[in-house]
């Protein structure tokens, strides 16, 4: 059994506020040799720099700069260790200080936390964070063989070189205990891979029905192809600042109310039980009737304790009490649909066991209460596993910022990435939204970041 | 003076743009230091597991995959035999694997739960059809054994 203390359990506090004052990516693709990794990161930064109505030239906004945050999941990909350092010279920051940071699927997150935290102690004043993924060096098979790299070899990698399988042992228990029906889990493929339609950066849109996803082919039961996330080659940029800088350099700071971490063991098989950690929405009553049938330990392999743990310290940081009343927007970490089931109850947008409902009532969806991944999300969009993170945030910067149409509408940006806006466009920018929340997600729950964005 | 290149010339993918091959053929001599014992286990057809010798620590289950010093108390474990029998845990069919996946597909994985074992192994069912509470038994791969998680599986009981 787990037990925490109060101490583990310290609500994580910035001594100064965090701003966000600008956002950059490139396009996504499943291969891009036209472009290497330096050069994508500055079309990313480019972006975010001349692109955000900043007050800087990007001269001016390099001079203000102290500190820089570099995020790739997997030196195997690039087949480059310390590209950051390539990076960091190619955007001409030399010989400024840096950091690389690596937690997996969750390094984007890890990496802007890492940038917060040097901003809320007072180290640094103005800190990019870059991250990327170059997964286009190998063979699919291979890739996936990569990235199990990142579960444990010694005892789990043989069994399939393949995260979707790992996935999918915990679906196939989440369903046993919960009765999920396959169409719920199809519903949010069929979700983020209509919304990346209406987005020039994303990989895999597409109109499917819930059939189409049922009837696609299965990769590891129960999930099928279209149900798992893509692998990309990109990169994305989140420029941060303290007070006094963002408003030097902006007009439109948002505030990064909260961004914290937590973790679970990186063989799913290593969980060991606990008591159900509690978020400012739940209590005690809250699981009165939880532990019956077939539940009878918690997180087992159907919760994510990592989720769970970094929400509870960002939704106290942030003063969210209820998510779903407090948000006006999300970005899951949807690197296969049955893990943002998951993730839906481990924010406490529906209590353990009733996930499901937050996307069969509709909340999820653009029309709903809290609209869930409106950039398409890793199913539809990207997973270049460096950039992903900040991809999230960046998103949610334009969407709090109302520049969702600047970022997607413009035909000449389609253009850009070689693409025709779609005939049927429509726009997803959320009227007023003022508060919204992302998470970063590694292994099976290894390392996850929860941040909280708030319009000022 | 002059300088020769030696070796093979590399092999071009795409020529616009340019796309080279850059090839690796070596291995890794992979240290698997104090868990060494569990595979050499595997050989003699025994499941060996970790237990914490600190009579004042709470967790008195068994680690499988095994430690050598408990997470909870940082002491010392002591090796002794897992059960061999279990149920299904949880599984999944896969069906489009990693590439080094060394068995045939489709090939069930399992997750299995142990009496008196705190986590819940991973490993793959090598008959039968997988299904929730399966009651299995492990099987020894010690004719022509990989030195890796591989060589223990599960059959039907």
């Amino acid at each position: 059994m787990i037990r925490l203390s109060r101490n583990n359990l310290r609500i994580p506090k910035f001594q100064r506020p965090v701003f966000v004052v600008g956002a950059g990516m490139t396009d996504f693709r499943k291969r891009y040799p036209e472009k290497n990794t330096c050069q994508l990161c500055m079309e990313a930064i480019r972006m975010a720099v001349e692109e955000n109505d900043l007050k800087v030239s990007p001269e001016e906004y390099r001079r203000s700069v102290n500190w820089c945050v570099y995020s790739q999941f997997a030196d195997h990909f690039g087949d480059q260790l310390l590209a950051a350092a390539k990076v960091h010279d190619y955007l001409g920051f030399d010989p400024l200080g840096n950091i690389e940071v690596k937690t997996g699927g969750a390094t984007g997150g890890s990496a802007v936390l890492a940038a917060a935290q040097a901003i809320a102690s007072g180290y640094a004043s103005c800190v990019p964070v870059v991250g990327w993924e170059r997964m286009d060096e190998v063979s699919t098979k291979v890739g996936n063989s990569y990235i199990a790299s990142a579960a444990c070899k010694d005892f789990e990698s043989e069994l399939g070189w393949m995260y979707a399988s790992y996935y999918a042992l915990m679906a196939q228990r989440y369903q046993y205990e919960n009765n999920v029906p396959r169409e719920t889990l199809a519903k949010i493929a069929c979700k983020n891979h209509e919304y990346a339609r209406f987005s020039p950066y994303s990989q895999n849109p597409g109109h499917y029905t819930v059939e189409d996803i049922l009837k696609n082919d299965i990769v590891s039961d129960p999930l099928s192809f279209l149900e798992c996330c893509v692998m990309s080659v990109g990169a994305a940029v989140l420029l941060l600042a303290d007070e006094e800088t963002a408003y030097r350099l902006t007009d439109h700071p948002v505030q990064l109310t909260a961004i914290c971490g937590g973790t679970h063991t990186l063989r799913t098989a290593d969980r060991r039980h606990m008591p159900i950690l509690l978020l400012p929405n739940e209590t005690e009553e809250t699981y009165a009737d939880y532990f019956q049938g077939r539940r009878y330990e918690w997180p087992g392999f159907s919760s994510f304790l990592a989720t769970r743990m970094a929400a509870y310290l960002a939704f106290n940081m942030a003063g969210i009490k209820d998510p779903v009343e407090d948000l006006d927007l999300l970005e899951t970490h949807d690197a296969f649909t049955i893990s943002d089931i998951q993730t839906y109850e481990d924010l406490g947008l529906r209590p353990y066991g009733r996930g499901r409902e937050f996307i069969d009532s509709g909340d999820a969806y653009y029309e709903g209460r809290l609209p869930t991944n409106m950039s398409g999300g890793l199913i539809g969009t990207m997973h270049a596993v460096g950039a992903t993170g900040i991809f999230q945030l960046g998103e949610l910067f334009w969407q709090l910022n109302g520049w969702w149409d600047k970022f997607h509408a413009d035909p000449a940006r389609w253009a850009r990435y070689g693409k025709q806006k779609p005939s049927d466009f429509r726009s997803l920018q959320v009227p007023g939204a003022r508060r919204g929340c992302a998470v970063s997600h590694a292994g099976t729950g290894s390392h996850v970041t929860v941040a909280v964005m708030e319009r000022t | 003076m002059s300088v020769e290149l030696n070796g093979s010339v590399a092999t071009i993918v795409s020529e616009e743009p340019l796309i080279i091959q850059n090839p690796k053929n070596w291995y890794h001599a992979h240290s698997y230091g104090g868990w060494g014992r569990f595979f050499k286990g595997l050989r003699q057809g025994k499941l060996l597991a970790t237990r914490c010798t600190n009579s004042a620590c709470a967790e008195k289950r068994l680690w499988l995959p095994p430690r050598c010093e408990c997470p909870d108390c940082w002491h010392p474990t002591e090796w002794v035999e897992a059960p061999t029998i279990g149920e299904v845990f949880t599984h999944s069919t896969v069906k489009y694997p990693g590439a080094p996946f060394r068995a045939s597909t489709p090939c069930p994985l399992i997750s299995v739960a142990i009496e008196g074992v705190c986590t819940k192994l991973m490993s793959y069912l090598k008959e039968g059809t997988p299904r929730m509470g399966l009651p299995i038994r492990a099987v020894f791969n010690r004719e022509r054994p990989t030195n890796t998680i591989l060589d223990l599986a599960w059959v039907p009981r």
